[in-house]
């Protein structure tokens, strides 16, 4: 049962992030993006990380692709050009990403990861397991973390201005 | 004052004068003349106040360490030092003095007068020095300030010429001195002269052959012997002070006094070489003395030819009869210079011995001065050359009947040519405008013809000396029984000889009486002089400039061209190279990124 | 029986390669963008399946600040694009080649 969600889901998430990278429009390939976040999500909870697997559909599929459908619609709609293929560069690429996969898989196999023990009873599925570490063991990178999210949105507001004739931000 | 103060101080005082004129009296000949004459009296002060005091120190401190090997300041003040120091500060003062009224209407006064200082200075230097290193120091700043005086008068090309080839010549020989020093430290560990002096006491001291004559070199050039000679008659460009001081007195005597000082490390066939040379030198600049017709000239052949003596004297083992015809030397020597300067100075810059004549009656204290000094020179008996030539002759007696056979010739020839200046110069009727005219000038130029005079005549008296000097006057070798007789008879002789024949020879009628009757004779004495600037004139052109255009060539194409700039090439080859990478396309910085991550994953995986 | 973690690391994998790829090969900035992302999901998922697997909740915390991370750069990256594109009036990389020697 476990092996048919598996293959399933790896599946579409394989799929639909190939028409991330394939397709001829920004729009579509946003929208390739969210289902195959939606795939990932669905592997998340065969992991029984069942917290982590909502919090991807919220953040992430939810606000961080919907602000880059924003952005698409907002730029690309206006100037973008119909993308072309070029074989060299696509050979390039699909080289590159062999190269990719069999250096992965080399430490792969040399961790001799088939090899590992049987899972036990997952951890991700106690809220409260969950939490407890993140306010203890990693509290300082909590605090950090929080810091970089104001520096960002700091950034964000600076780097957003309109500067108006003479270059001054208004 | 402690001795130790007082020689610091003689030794700085004519660097303080230097310094003053250079920076604030550049301008101001009279200021600067005070100062100058004022620091030279105190250094003579300075100098006898210490040798009659009877102190004999030695101190030094270290300057400059590299791991095992340190050079160091200091002073080594024995009898010898003494004897030297106290020549250098009466002669000084007695040339300063003399300057004053010398050089009084000459615009650059103050540079003259803060060369003389620095003169002082580096002499000074010379005479104190403990160590071979520190000598050598001082030894090129006597040399620099050689060149700078005799380049006084800078706007003549005779001048400049003349300077660069004292500097030139006297650099070559100092090359051979350095390496006698550094093979000296290398064999024997060390260059402090009193090191050297308990090893040589102790039995411990490596004797060699190569190093006493290596710093023999030394001697023949800043000394002008045979073959580095060239320089000092060149060297009568300069002032007559100059002249006296530096070219006559001091100077040239400091290659007699660094043989005294190096006297422990000289072997028997070092020695020889050395007498050899002496004689020889003196027996040519004597012939050279012969045929010339410029008064200073004269003076300088004369000289060198005494340098001659003094260094056969000390190749024929003693330092003490050397050192003793330096002193006796330095007084009559100077006088005699100082003497043509007054002579100069009266005939209105004329120095041409031709257009002389009949000074006699017109100039008497300088012409009784003068007398003295020729006299001293010849070996009048009584007077200061007498003695000292006269322990040199029996020294040669004793020791090597060739040279006493040469320096006996030599001496005739003194005699000669020394009777045959003072003829031409003072006796006869004026033979030309300005010796017609000619005066007396005024006290500062005769006070010190006076008093060098009284030295003459009895510095060859041992009593004469106080007793601070009498270390070194002891080693003075005294004629004993049958030599003495020979020896007196001789001397007496080559005096009567040569003063004879010059009196009867030479006329007073504006002629050489040489080259009106003995033409060839003339001409072969005249090509004595110039052999030696000929060849080196031909060395220099045809091999020396030849060897430096390849060097040149080497320089421009292999050291400019292909180690800077093809280092430089290559660097910019890399660098263009480098710069490629930098496209601007996203996708190629990805691509470098990736082979990065390739590389460090085969190196993980251990296949790298 | 679950699939063993050798299969959920092959899959990050090729999720990774294929976001690789993707930042390769296209022209337009906001898929390179997007195409980073999807580097960044793969490689959670990895973390989460080895935290699953060793029994420790370490790998899912770590999630989370990757999660928040990728938010944050998003956030700026955007907000960089928006700019370069007010003076440029392009968001094609080949032509985005100032910086070129």
């Amino acid at each position: 049962m476990e092996h048919l969600a598996f293959s399933c889901l790896s599946v579409l998430a394989l799929g639909f992030a190939l028409g991330v990278v394939l397709s001829k429009n920004a729009v579509n390939g946003a929208m390739c993006l969210l289902l195959c976040l939606a795939a990932i999500a669905g592997l998340f909870i065969l992991l029984h990380a069942y917290l982590l697997a909502f919090i991807l559909v919220l953040v992430y599929a939810g606000a961080v692709v919907a602000l880059f459908l924003f952005i698409v619609m907002l730029l690309d709609m206006q100037g973008g050009q119909p993308w072309r293929f070029r074989a060299m560069q696509a050979l390039a690429g699909f080289v590159a990403s062999v190269l990719l996969i069999a250096g992965l898989d080399m430490i792969a196999v040399r961790g001799q990861l088939a090899s590992g023990p049987p899972a036990p009873g997952a951890v991700g599925s106690n809220l409260k397991l969950y939490a407890y570490p993140l306010f203890t063991t990693y509290l300082l990178p909590v605090q950090v973390i929080g810091f970089l999210l104001l520096v960002a949105m700091l950034g964000v507001i600076v780097l957003s201005r309109r500067t108006g004739e003479a270059g001054r931000p208004t | 004052m402690a001795p130790l103060d007082t020689a610091l101080l003689v030794l700085l005082t004519p660097l303080g004068s230097a310094a003053v004129i250079t920076l604030l009296l550049a301008r101001r000949g009279a200021a600067a003349a005070a100062v100058s004459v004022t620091a030279s009296a105190a250094v003579a002060i300075g100098a006898l106040s210490l040798a009659f005091g009877g102190a004999r120190f030695s101190a030094s401190i270290e300057w400059l360490r590299f791991g095992s090997f340190a050079v160091s300041l200091g002073f080594k003040y024995d009898d010898l030092a003494a004897l030297m120091l106290a020549i250098v500060g009466v002669v000084g003062l007695c040339v300063h003095v003399f300057s004053l009224g010398y050089m009084h209407d000459d615009p650059a006064r103050a540079r003259y007068f803060g060369g003389l200082s620095i003169f002082m200075f580096s002499m000074i230097g010379i005479v104190l020095a403990d160590n071979l290193f520190m000598m050598f120091i001082f030894w090129e700043l006597v040399g620099f300030s050689s060149y700078f005086l005799i380049n006084h008068w800078r706007e003549k090309q005779s001048a400049s010429d003349a300077s660069k080839k004292a500097f030139i010549v006297n650099r070559v020989g100092d090359f051979g001195f350095l390496l006698g020093i550094i093979l000296c430290y290398w064999t024997n560990g060390t260059v402090s002269l009193t090191e050297l002096g308990a090893a040589h006491a102790a039995g411990a001291l490596v004797y060699s052959r190569t190093i006493p004559l290596l710093l023999f070199c030394g001697a023949v050039g800043k000394s002008a012997q045979l073959p580095l000679q060239v320089w000092l008659p060149d060297a009568m460009e300069g002032p007559t002070p100059v002249s006296a001081l530096i070219h006559a007195a001091t100077m040239v005597a400091a290659g007699i006094y660094m043989l005294c000082r190096i006297e422990v490390l000289m072997v028997e066939p070092a020695l020889f070489v050395i007498a050899w040379v002496g004689t020889l030198t003196a027996l040519y600049a004597a012939l050279c003395a012969v045929i010339q017709s410029d008064i200073k000239k004269v003076l300088a052949y004369s000289t060198l030819s005494q340098l001659g003596y003094m260094v056969a004297a000390f190749g024929l083992g003693s330092a003490g009869a050397a050192m003793f015809h330096l002193t006796t030397h330095a007084f009559f020597k100077a006088l005699l210079f100082l003497g043509s300067g007054s002579v100069i100075l009266g005939c209105h810059h004329e120095q041409d011995i031709f257009r002389m004549g009949g000074l006699r009656a017109r100039m008497p204290l300088t012409f009784w001065t003068f007398t003295v000094a020729v006299a001293a020179i010849v070996g009048l008996p009584g007077l200061a050359g007498f003695f000292s030539k006269d322990a040199i002759l029996a020294l040669a007696y004793d020791n090597n009947p060739a040279v006493f056979a040469v320096l006996a010739l030599t001496a005739i020839l003194t005699a000669f040519y020394m009777v045959r200046l003072w003829k031409i110069v003072f006796l006869g009727k004026p033979r030309s405008e300005a010796a017609g005219h000619a005066h007396e000038a005024g006290m500062s130029v005769t006070a010190p013809l006076v008093l060098l005079a009284l030295l003459s005549v009895v510095g060859g008296y041992r009593g004469a000396y106080p007793r601070g000097f009498e270390g070194i006057l002891s080693l003075v070798p005294e004629a004993s029984g049958s030599t003495h007789m020979v020896v007196l008879g001789a001397s007496l002789f080559v005096l009567a000889v040569g003063a004879a024949a010059a009196l009867a020879f030479y006329s007073t009628d504006g002629t050489d009486a040489l080259q009106v009757r003995f033409p060839g004779a003339f001409g072969f004495l005249e090509s004595l002089k110039t052999s030696f600037d000929t060849a080196y004139d031909y060395y220099v052109a045809k091999i020396q400039q030849r060897f430096a255009l390849i060097l040149n060539f080497i320089d421009v194409v292999g050291l400019a061209g292909v180690v800077v700039r093809g280092v430089g090439g290559a660097a910019e080859l890399v660098s263009s190279g480098l710069r490629s990478l930098h496209t601007g396309r996203l996708g190629n910085y990805v691509y470098w990124f990736l082979f990065g991550v390739a590389v460090l994953w085969a190196y993980a995986a251990g296949i790298l | 029986m679950s699939p063993s973690l050798e299969s959920y690391v092959l899959l990050s994998a090729a999720l990774f390669a294929v976001g690789f790829l993707g930042v390769l090969v296209r022209r337009n900035t906001l898929v390179i963008f997007m195409c980073l992302e999807l580097m960044l999901v793969a490689a959670t998922l990895a973390l989460v399946a080895f935290s699953r697997f060793n029994g420790t909740g370490d790998g899912d915390v770590f999630v989370f600040f990757i999660l928040t991370v990728a938010a944050a750069e998003v956030a700026v990256g955007l907000a960089i694009i928006v700019a370069l594109f007010r003076t440029r009036h392009t968001i094609q990389v080949d032509r985005l080649n100032s910086l070129r020697r």
